[in-house]
């Protein structure tokens, strides 16, 4: 019974696999997972390949000169051209393009937290006549319509169309953070906030020096889930702002490319620049970025 | 406005946590709920993209524009199928895939960290990176998938070619950009499964396409629903990689696109062209309806379903 066996006899001996084992084959169950390991290792390595092609296709072109890339755009680079960085990086202002994304990113994320928390904390804890209806108005609002009509007219009139403070005052609130604020507070004693009352603590030093270290992960949750947004956001900039000086990096890089069109190996140097900060701050903060991106799944 | 209950100290009996909610509660209504109710206000008004032009109320005729007047409203008909078809496929397809990678990277296997740091890294890029990346791959002459697809004998221009094409490309885009959240929702959902119920069903003689039928996929409901939910109003909504793909090309517009386009007059590509805010309010209207339908409709479904697995 070893060469001459019939096709379905290996099946069968699949089901005494202690006989098997005996002879020294592995078991039946060993060499079906085996089967489906494979399988599973060769979907993922041909979704691999679809999520590694665009990038590998924008480092390799990024090192090419502009003659080289026209004749041939899939190869490799047949040397590393690193003034397409250098062009890319003068030609577009990606500096101050940069500073303006930071500067939008911190003051906005961090007048949006600080008043989240101010917010959710009476919330969580029933501290205020009406503060259910008050989240309820938070909850709908991930059901409302879109408001970029009125909001234009809105910041027109203020007469902050075009201006920093008008970009800014767009990304001031975030009703998903409120709700994972509200959710994590609710899980923290009450207690701790009569005896913090008995002893003294004020409000505001006892939300600032005893709440927000309780809920640091919430909060870097929400951090994190604002201030991506915000950073990417492209609509909003070529909306609001017509000022080449104030354009955030999603925006100029768009201003690049209508200036560049075709000329892509400084485009995908600008890209490739502009995209490894966000890779590698999410190489090392997956964690929170993750739960953060994913938060608004946890209302189910 | 202080609640009764809330007594305990004479430091906090003050007015001060009201005070303290005020601004981020006050912003959140200017801001975002004033706004968002507005634009059913504005739909009905002749509104501009101009400081200072008077604004009139003109009942429902931006409406009746929209939908039944001349060939404007029959573009405006085909963006609204447009964008249904754009939510069927993407939904559908982003599901599947968000589930297939669940499913293989919830084994014991190798690189199991790398595949699911690849495979959600795209999301966190944004669009305007996420669209040029594509742009680049998509080069029509000699680029990866053009080169790739000349295999089999086949010339496209993609992007660039015909509107059908250069919409399935945005497709492709959209989902490669967002199933990695898809993935992720359906891992949280598979790691709340307690492992007893997959060792008592494999005693019983369960194969391993028997654990998902019987084990997985009923106690993957609530990552079920909220991966549906999600998919379908978030694609109803999207539009940003169109603008950054492809612009604003007839036979490729979906709604949301259309509503950017009307409001901040970008449909001729020059900035000084009308800003027709009422109007695109109005298309806004309509949009807002197709997604309150669908998540409406989905998630009575869903409920159904939901009933029939719980009992």
């Amino acid at each position: 019974m070893t060469a001459v066996e019939t096709p379905q006899a290996p099946r069968k001996a699949r089901e005494h696999g202690p006989e098997r084992a005996v002879r020294g084959e592995p078991p039946g169950w060993l060499v079906r997972l085996r089967r489906q390991k494979l399988a599973s290792y060769v979907i993922l390595l041909v979704f691999a390949v679809l999520y590694i092609g665009p990038l590998l296709m924008l480092v390799t072109t990024a090192f090419k000169t502009l003659p080289e890339f026209f004749q041939n755009p899939t190869g490799m680079p047949e040397s590393l051209r690193f003034e397409n960085f250098t062009e890319a990086w003068n030609e577009a202002q990606f500096a101050r393009y940069l500073i303006n994304s930071v500067v939008y990113t911190t003051v906005a994320t961090a007048v949006c937290v600080v008043t989240s928390v101010l917010v959710a904390f009476p919330i969580a804890r029933g501290y205020l006549k009406g503060g259910k209806y008050i989240l309820l108005l938070y909850v709908i609002a991930l059901f409302l319509p879109p408001a970029l009509i009125p909001q234009f007219q809105l910041i027109l009139n203020l007469g902050l169309f075009n201006t920093r403070a008008g970009y800014i005052l767009l990304f001031l609130v975030n009703p998903i953070g409120i709700i994972i604020l509200v959710n994590y507070i609710k899980a923290i004693p009450r207690e701790l906030d009569e005896s913090a009352a008995i002893d003294g603590c004020g409000y505001y030093r006892f939300v600032f020096k005893i709440i927000v270290p309780l809920i640091r992960p919430a909060i870097a949750t929400v951090t994190v889930l604002h201030a991506i947004g915000l950073w990417n956001e492209l609509v909003l900039a070529i909306i609001y702002l017509t000022n080449d000086d104030l354009y955030p990096v999603t925006r100029g890089l768009i201003a690049f490319e209508g200036l560049y069109g075709a000329n892509w190996p400084p485009m995908a140097a600008a890209v490739l620049i502009l995209m490894t900060p966000m890779v590698v701050l999410f190489l090392f903060l997956q964690r929170y970025i993750v739960s953060g991106l994913t938060a608004g799944a946890v209302k189910g | 406005m202080i609640h009764r209950s809330y007594l305990f100290a004479k430091g906090w009996r003050s007015a001060t946590p009201v005070l303290l909610l005020l601004p981020g509660f006050l912003l959140y209504l200017v801001m975002a709920v004033g706004p968002s109710l507005a634009t059913a206000v504005y739909s009905f008004t002749d509104a501009t993209g101009i400081r200072g032009i008077a604004i009139n109320w003109i009942g429902f005729e931006n409406y009746d524009e929209f939908l039944f007047r001349g060939a404007a409203s029959r573009d405006n008909i085909a963006a609204l199928r447009r964008t249904i078809y754009f939510c069927l496929f993407v939904t559908v397809i982003q599901f599947g895939i968000g589930l297939l990678f669940a499913v293989l990277l919830n084994q014991k296997i190798r690189g199991k960290k790398f595949f699911r740091t690849l495979f959600f890294m795209p999301v966190i890029l944004g669009v305007a990176i996420q669209g040029l990346i594509w742009k680049l791959f998509l080069l029509p002459r000699g680029g990866p998938a053009a080169e790739f697809f000349q295999l089999f004998g086949w010339t496209s221009e993609l992007l660039g070619g015909q509107p059908r094409q250069a919409f399935a490309w945005v497709i492709v885009v959209q989902i490669w950009a967002n199933a990695g959240i898809t993935m992720v929702i359906f891992i949280a959902g598979m790691q709340t499964i307690p492992n007893e119920l997959y060792e008592a069903a494999r005693i019983d003689g369960a194969g391993k396409w028997q654990l998902f039928r019987n084990v997985t996929w009923p106690l993957l409901t609530p990552a079920v629903n909220t991966n549906l939910l999600l998919n379908i109003i978030g694609s109803l909504q999207a539009w940003q990689l169109f603008l950054v793909l492809i612009g604003y090309r007839p036979g490729t517009q979906v709604l949301g696109y259309l509503v950017f386009a009307e409001g901040f007059g970008q449909t001729s590509g020059s900035v000084a062209s009308a800003f027709r805010q009422g109007y695109a309010a109005a298309a806004s209207i309509a949009l807002f309806i197709l997604v309150l339908v669908f998540a409406l409709v989905t998630h009575a479904w869903l409920s159904r379903r939901e009933k029939r697995y719980i009992g």
